[in-house]
Parts: C-alpha cells; structure tokens; sequence
C-alpha cells in the first residue's frame, strides 16, 4: 500500500481554526524540497509551500512512519524551517493531516483510516470554487463526512463529473498519482581552444560546433531552446558572457549557430578566447498548425534570424515588444523581448478612435510665458509661436516614497499654427513633450 | 462626397466609414498616410495598427524618429504584446534598413514606417521606396508610410491624405480640457481597390480622442 507524506513550511495564521488554504507560497519552498529529495526519490512540488514525497518502504531506512516524519521535521528545522508533517494513504488524506496538525507535528493517519479520519474536517480544505462552496453552503454540507455520505449518483446529477470526484476526494482517494519532481534540463556543451581564438572567425566555427551538438541533443528530446547563454574564457583569466533569447523557440543548430555568431558580433570578446561554453534553456513547444484547417504559423526561424539582425543593427535597447509601467509618471514604458504571440485569438480588446501622441525623446526644453497663470506664448527648438488655446495644469507626481521623486503639471495647448502640443512643468522648467497628431 | 466616422465630434452622426478605410489599406503594398503635424495622421496610423493587433496578427512598427507613445497605443486598443517597436533614433537610413529586412520576413502583417519630420523627399529615397514596393510585393504585409508630405511618389499603391477640420475643447469662458481633434481624410489614390469604397476622391472624417 502506497503511503504519502505531505511537508508544509510555515503555514498561514489559522483562519476560523483552519489554515488558509489559499495562501501563496512561502518562502524556502527550495529548501523544502531539498529536504524531501534527501528522503525520499519521488517528491512531487505542490501548490501553496506544500511539497509531497513517496514514503513507501522507507521504514527500513529510517523507521516507522511517526520516525520518518519527525526525521523530515528535524531536518527542515536544521535548514531554518518550521514545518507540520502529514502521512496518509493519498495526497488529499496527508495533506489534510498536515493543515489539521500543530506546528512542528506529525500527524499519521492510519492505512484505511483516511475517510474516518477526514470526516469531521472542514469542507475548506477542498480548496472549492466559491461558486461550489456557496452550493455545498445552500445544501448545508459543511463537513467533508457529510459531503462523502450523499448519495454518488445523485451528486453526479446535480454537479456531473466534479461532484464523484469532490466525493472521493472528501473520503481520502486521490486518483491522480504522484507527479515526480525534475530537476530543469539544461543543455551544455563546451570547448576548449588551443592557443586561444584572437578572432570572431575562429570562435564562431567553435560555436558553431557546439550549436550543432545542443540542437541535435534538442532534436532529440523533441524539446527547443528558449534561452541560450554564451561564456568566453579569456587568456587573462576573465569571462565574457551573454545570453540570446530567441523570438521564438528554436532547434535548428545552423540557424542557432547564425544568431550566435550575430550576437557575438554585437558584443565582441576583448582578448584571445581559450574555452567556450554554450547553454541551451530547453523548452517544449506545441505544434504550430494546431488542427488541419488553420493556416500554419510563419517560420520561427525567419522571424528570429531578422529580430536578431535588427538587434544588432539598432542594438537591444531599441528593440523589442512595448510594455507599460505601473506609474503615471510620463512615458512611463520599457521594452520587453519580442516573443511571438501563439495564441492570436487571446485577449484581444476593441479598437478605439483614441488620439496619438507623437512624443519627443527625450523631451525638449521650452521656454513659456505666463499670463494670469496660463501659457501664452511657447519657444523651444523646434517651434515658437504664441498659444491661442490651453487646458491645464493635469497634475501628476509619483515615487515620493522613495529617492526619486517627480511631480510634473501638464498643459495641452493649440499654437497659432494650429499645432497642438503637450507642455509639461516640472516645478523648475518647462518642457515640449509632444505633439498630438 | 463626406462621410462621417466616429462618433466625436459630431457624435452619432454618419457609419463608421474608418473601418471601411482601415480596411481598404491593401496587403502586399505600399500606402501612404500624409499630412502635417496634429492633422490626426499618426492618429489614423494608431487606428490601423490596434485593428490588426485586435485581429490577432503581428505587427512592427519601424520609429524613425522615436515618437511613437505607447500609452496611446494602449488607449487606442493595440494589442501591445502583438507589436514589435523598433526604434531608430532619428536615423532615417537605418529606418530604411529596418523596414526593408521587416518586410522581407513573413510573420508581419503590418509594418508602420513612421518618418516623422525626417525625411524631405529626395530623390534617394525614391529609389528606397521603389525597393520597399518590390519587397512587399512579394510579401504578404501591408506596408503603411507616415510622413508630413508625399515622400514614396509612384510607389505607394494607396495614399491618403490627412487635414485636421477641429479642435475639441470643453470649458467656458476659458477651456478646462482638450478632448481630442476631428479629421478630413481623402483617398488621393488607390490603386488596388478603385472599385469598391472609399474611392478615390472620397473624404471620410474622423474623430480622435484624447
């Protein structure tokens, strides 16, 4: 008979005498599993700090199952974690022990105990909808006892396949097994270069090789790299490194090996090389024509191989997908790697007849004169006209928590030539931030 | 013959003929928007590039001049993690560059070439946009110019030009906010779509908010 423990490091304050089953994940949650790993080879992360691990037949090991779990305790405790330990016959039965337990416990439920044991715990523990927590509050269902004693037929009716499996799980069965733990694949490949490579010619055909080695390590495992780091070993005992992301997942080594050799062009290395070393971040990509009928995607390979040539051309500050800060601090933006949208019918708004801005990057100083405290007339180096219409000040300030703060009054005006333009005072000087158009 | 578009200002009034407009926008060519500062051009180009986004498609914007705001973009409705933003610091030659390896790579279905006040239309870059139409020709992306005055010649299959009718203000005696602007657009020419809406010669007016 399979037996399962459950870790919980540092739960949430009881609520209404039950932890919060919805709390986010704690810190440490790594060292958690470094502890269940030293146990046991099957160890599954969960959600909300928990972490599970096959105990079976580990008493030979480290004695009965109070033993194993007070073990499991103590070592959490030596890498500063305070956790409860729960061992049951299934994830929900352990789980459930683990959240009813004390601080520092161990509780065992018994094999074949796990439906008596749950029946008089909270339906809370479940982690229900809320659409499904008020229903089981209307029918006045409250344990989850009560929730395995209704008729399974009936359940099936009223809620259709969620109701036996909410059944089942309120009497200690988990269908689901174990999903073991794995440590994140990465591909490397190295390569040492006698008496060091002075050019990029040189270094590229290493590199070269190597892409080819990691793309057919990829290939094999069906699997594409998201990310990919290069380290240069200089004859002065340096490291000159970097990393590529790809707009889109790649395999294909010769086109790995040409944005590489992009990369390095960008970013040359300042002495002789002596070894090289190239890291592949792997990644498993759906199919790009996801049914017969939809029209296959463009080639990654061509979308990427451009993005990298105009990252170089333009450098990769100046590239990438546009995403707005959480500020209201003016033009307030930065520019995110530009990866490929795979799902093009997610999340997409309406369109709206809003005005643009042209903006000037960085802002240009302007010279304003005041009259009765609004803007009358404008110089700046790029225009000077008088202002025939304003609306302002818009005040806006932000970041006076912390070092830098800014405060800045905005005006929109109309000049006599009929350009509208958004002025902006920060409290010392003005400036031309843009035009509309 | 005027159409009206949009619902500001006037509200209400007219179909949405900006729709039939951004649509007219052909594929696999060069068009061009023109028309001076605060005509609403660069509004009309954010128009095009929220419907495309909205449609789920990719598109680049090639920023000459770095002006392009995307806070605006994001009022407009743009998709922003569709858009690639390619900045070139008011570098126009490398703007050329941009654009022309952009629209050699499938993948885009607009590429937006803002020039701003950059370009003054010599002769070479005559030669620039004769090699943009060769190139999206064989592509399957519209490629849109937005520039003050006429800079692709023969080149550009569609060009409208855009005039700015009226400012929006609200407030009396002094106005409190500046609402947004209405435009005259006209389609000067349209190679591809002379059959159907808007033809040439038509004025389509538009309404953009603040």
């Amino acid at each position: 008979m399979r037996r399962i423990a459950c870790l919980l490091a540092d739960p949430a304050p009881p609520a209404d005498g039950m932890a919060d089953v919805t709390a986010k994940p704690r810190a440490g949650a790594s060292e958690l599993l470094h502890v269940a790993l030293a146990h046991s080879p099957r160890v599954e992360e969960g959600d909300h700090g928990l972490v599970y691990l096959d105990v079976t037949g580990l008493h030979g090991l480290f004695g009965d199952e109070e033993q194993i779990g007070r073990r499991l305790v103590d070592a959490a405790q030596e890498r500063g974690l305070t956790v409860r330990a729960g061992i049951a016959g299934s994830r929900i039965s352990a789980r459930c022990a683990c959240r009813l337990g004390r601080d520092g416990g161990v509780t065992v439920v018994e094999p074949g105990g796990e439906a008596a044991y749950l029946a008089s715990a909270p339906l809370s523990l479940l982690a229900l909808s809320p659409e499904m927590d008020a229903r089981f509050a209307r029918w006045g269902i409250r344990t989850l006892g009560e929730l395995a004693a209704l008729p399974s037929a009936a359940l099936f009716e009223r809620l259709g396949s969620d109701g036996p499996r909410l059944q089942q799980l309120a009497r200690g069965e988990d269908p689901r097994p174990l999903s073991p733990w794995e440590p994140p694949v990465i591909f490397e490949e190295s390569a040492e270069l006698e008496g060091g490579a002075e050019t990029l010619e040189i270094l590229a055909h290493a590199v070269f090789t190597l892409a080819l080695r990691i793309s057919d390590k990829l290939m094999r495992r069906g699997l594409f790299a998201e990310q990919v780091e290069w380290i240069c070993h200089l004859a002065d005992h340096t490291r000159h490194e970097g990393t590529f992301v790809p707009a889109c997942p790649l395999n294909d080594g010769v086109v790995l090996a040409s944005l590489l050799e992009t990369s390095l062009e960008a970013r040359p290395p300042r002495g002789a090389v002596q070894s090289v070393t190239l890291r592949a971040r792997p990644v498993r990509v759906p199919p790009a024509q996801s049914s017969l009928t939809d029209p296959p995607h463009s080639s990654p390979r061509l979308i990427t191989e451009t993005i990298a040539r105009l990252s170089a051309l333009v450098g990769d500050e100046a590239i990438g997908a546009p995403v707005l800060l959480d500020s209201h601090r003016p033009d307030a933006v930065r520019l995110a790697p530009y990866r490929r949208d795979m799902h093009p019918s997610d999340a997409a708004g309406e369109r709206r007849p809003a005005l643009a801005l042209r903006r000037y990057r960085p802002r240009l100083p302007a010279a304003v004169t005041l009259v009765a405290g609004r803007p009358v007339e404008l110089r700046s180096k790029r225009m000077a006209a008088r202002i025939i219409t304003s609306a302002g000040p818009w005040r806006a300030s932000g970041d006076w928590w912390n070092d830098s703060p800014w405060l800045v009054d905005e005006w929109d005006v109309e000049l006599g030539d009929g350009t509208l333009c958004r002025l902006a005072h920060d409290g010392s000087a003005w400036w031309l931030e843009g035009i509309y158009d | 013959m005027v159409l009206h578009a949009e619902s500001a200002p006037p509200p209400g009034r007219g179909p949405r003929e900006i729709d039939v407009l951004l649509r007219a926008f052909p594929t696999g060519k060069l068009s061009e928007i023109v028309g001076p500062s605060s005509s609403g051009g660069s509004s009309l180009l954010l128009a095009l590039i929220a419907r495309a986004t909205i449609s789920g498609d990719q598109v680049a914007v090639v920023d000459a001049a770095d002006a392009f705001d995307p806070s605006r973009a994001d009022a407009a409705g743009v998709v922003l993690s569709r858009l690639l933003w390619v900045k070139c610091r008011g570098r126009l030659a490398l703007a050329w560059t941009v654009a022309d390896l952009l629209v050699r790579c499938p993948g885009f279905a607009l590429i937006a070439l803002d020039v701003g006040d950059l370009a003054n239309g010599e002769s070479s870059a005559r030669a620039v946009f004769r090699r943009l139409q060769l190139a999206t020709e064989k592509s399957a992306a519209a490629l849109v110019l937005r520039a003050p005055r006429p800079l692709a010649g023969n080149a550009a299959a569609m060009v409208v030009s855009v005039r700015r009718l009226e400012s929006g203000w609200i407030g009396v005696p002094r106005p409190t906010r500046f609402t947004g602007l209405t435009s005259e657009v006209r389609v000067l020419r349209d190679r591809a779509r002379s059959h159907a809406r808007p033809r040439e010669g038509d004025l389509i007016e538009a309404g953009w908010r603040l």
